[in-house]
């Protein structure tokens, strides 16, 4: 109609489209298009029209692919890292098709330890992460569970201990109860060790 | 064999961390090894290689003394060492000028081995003096010929260029990194000679992509630009990969394998057919027609009065025509059953 429609014509009349005699096939995932269409052997024997014959067929499937890659559904992000709010375009890519080798083999699923088994034959569900803090009444404060200054080491540093009851009359009445204490709380600590190095070497 | 090392400090146990085996992998690492009579062709080609496939490269920089197709310990070795799960060995001979081996190891032992011989006329980068592609992009591929679906040496000459250029696997992809186009092509084998020195060459080309308003709205009119390297492989001695090895590596875990819908289908035309199951029906609920006369307030509660009534007289005859009825009912349900025992095959075939 107008002068301005017929020049826009004009300069956008290279197409996009092209034409294949066998439809070519896409794996998007990879960017990858494969065109079984055969190529024409005496041009790209002959070294004068091989590389131009080969660019202008790797352009048409160059344009195939970017066809279908453009396509794609989009996503939108935004960046907020740099301090201003840039949005980024960003094409979702499906899941490559073709079967590429893996590097290493699947990793296997880890042995059950020892507690790992007998939970499981009696049903013992794991228990949740019920955290290091614990109320203590006496200062009205959150202390650690063990650790530094922890709840476990409580009686080791007390002016006065009370003798456990246990003891009373055993060879054990006339130790220090607070190294008693402390004996204990390592005991524990070497028995778990061995516990882990057990299970370790299972393996 | 490299000795197992307990990690002593968490750093290193990090880093051992990192080359176990995972179940969304890493990007394969390339390892450029010079054999004895590499030369100088060969190391410029090997860089621009590197180039393509850079930031995941390692290059050796001595030569080294090994056949990988008489014994490749030492490549496996190489690959353990470093990690590395795609190796190129670069080696020049009169029988086979110019020779890479490209070599992929599957659990640090040799999957599969092809000797491309790089033909006289190539191409570097530099030749082109052209701007170049950006260091790590994921490039595009285009593979010409259908001899890559059909020849299996050329399907894997495919599986690897695709594998060893092709960089992370990713879900989004930014349209600015589409920036260059690695093209592969050959031309259809001779079918006369069955010999490997006649298969075709294989052409391997990078081109940077160029592009250009277009009739349609959204799309662009693609251009090419050759940036090079420009290299035409002549084939060699090749080893396919072990069937058993072949199986194991092209697994895929359980954790990445799409979850299929049950119920759900997609036919022949892309429509989406689904089944829907419902449970069974409570007919004794359902709403059957509305009638005035059929309203609870109507029900008629003087039913039992007559049972009462009547109870002494017709106790007796009322049995015995139970009985009757019972008799005559079993018989009918079983002439009926008879009849579409019958029946159905005949509907079977009408169906057919």
């Amino acid at each position: 109609m107008c002068k301005y429609c017929r020049r826009s014509s004009l300069t956008s009349s290279k197409p996009v489209t092209v034409e294949k005699p066998i439809p070519v096939n896409y794996d998007l995932g990879n960017l990858a298009v494969f065109d079984p269409n055969p190529l024409d052997a005496s041009k790209i024997t002959n070294d004068k029209t091989k590389n131009d014959y080969l660019r202008d067929v790797t352009r048409d499937n160059v344009q195939l692919l970017i066809n279908q890659v453009l396509s794609l559904p989009l996503k939108k992000t935004s960046d907020n890292s740099n301090g201003q709010n840039s949005t980024m375009t960003l094409i979702q890519l499906p899941d490559p098709t073709t079967q590429l080798p893996r590097e290493k083999s699947i990793p296997k699923a880890k042995e059950p330890t020892k507690w790992e088994l007998f939970a499981a034959k009696k049903g013992i569900k794991k228990k949740g992460k019920d955290g290091k803090l614990v109320y203590d009444e006496r200062t009205g404060k959150w202390v650690n569970k063990w650790g530094y200054k922890g709840k476990n080491k409580e009686v080791e540093s007390d002016w006065l201990v009370e003798l456990d009851d246990k003891n009373v009359g055993t060879e054990n009445e006339l130790i220090d109860p607070r190294t008693l204490s402390r004996m204990e709380r390592k005991k524990l600590v070497k028995k778990n060790e061995l516990q882990m190095k057990r299970n370790r070497e299972k393996k | 064999m490299i000795r197992t090392i307990k990690p002593k400090n968490a750093r290193s146990k990090r880093a051992l961390d990192k080359r176990q085996p995972k179940i969304v992998e890493n990007v394969k690492t390339a390892l450029f090894v010079p054999g004895t009579t590499s030369n100088k062709a060969l190391h410029d080609i090997t860089v621009d290689l590197a180039a393509l496939k850079k930031p995941d490269i390692k290059r050796f920089t001595k030569k080294n003394e090994l056949l990988p197709f008489e014994d490749a310990s030492k490549l496996e070795f190489f690959s353990e060492k470093n990690d590395a799960s795609l190796l190129v060995f670069m080696s020049s001979n009169k029988k086979r000028p110019n020779n890479l081996t490209f070599v992929r190891t599957f659990n640090y032992k040799v999957y599969d081995m092809v000797e491309l011989l790089v033909l006289n006329n190539y191409k570097l980068l530099e030749d082109f003096k052209k701007a170049t592609f950006q260091i790590g992009l994921k490039p595009m591929f285009v593979f010409n010929g259908s001899i890559f679906d059909t020849h299996p040496l050329f399907k894997q000459i495919k599986s690897l260029f695709l594998d060893f250029f092709r960089g992370e696997v990713t879900k989004l992809q930014d349209v600015s990194g589409l920036q260059h186009v690695i093209a592969v092509s050959a031309i259809e084998e001779d079918d006369n000679d069955e010999s490997i020195s006649k298969l075709p060459l294989v052409h391997f080309r990078v081109y940077k992509l160029k592009t250009y308003k277009s009739a349609e709205p959204k799309l662009p009119r693609v251009e090419l630009e050759e940036t090079g390297p420009r290299l035409d492989f002549k084939i060699g001695r090749h080893q396919y990969p072990d069937s058993e090895m072949e199986k194991e590596a092209l697994k895929v875990p359980k954790q990445l394998q799409p979850t299929q819908k049950k119920n759900v289908d997609v036919d022949s035309m892309g429509d989406k057919i689904a089944k829907v199951h419902v449970g069974v029906q409570d007919l004794s609920k359902l709403q059957t027609r509305k009638m005035k006369g059929l309203k609870s307030k109507y029900d008629q509660l003087s039913d039992s009065e007559d049972e009462v009534s009547g109870d002494e007289d017709g106790s007796s005859e009322g049995e015995e025509q139970d009985e009757i009825i019972d008799s005559s009912a079993e018989e009918e349900g079983d002439t009926e059953f008879m009849d579409a025992e019958e029946e159905l095959p005949e509907r079977k075939k009408r169906k057919v």
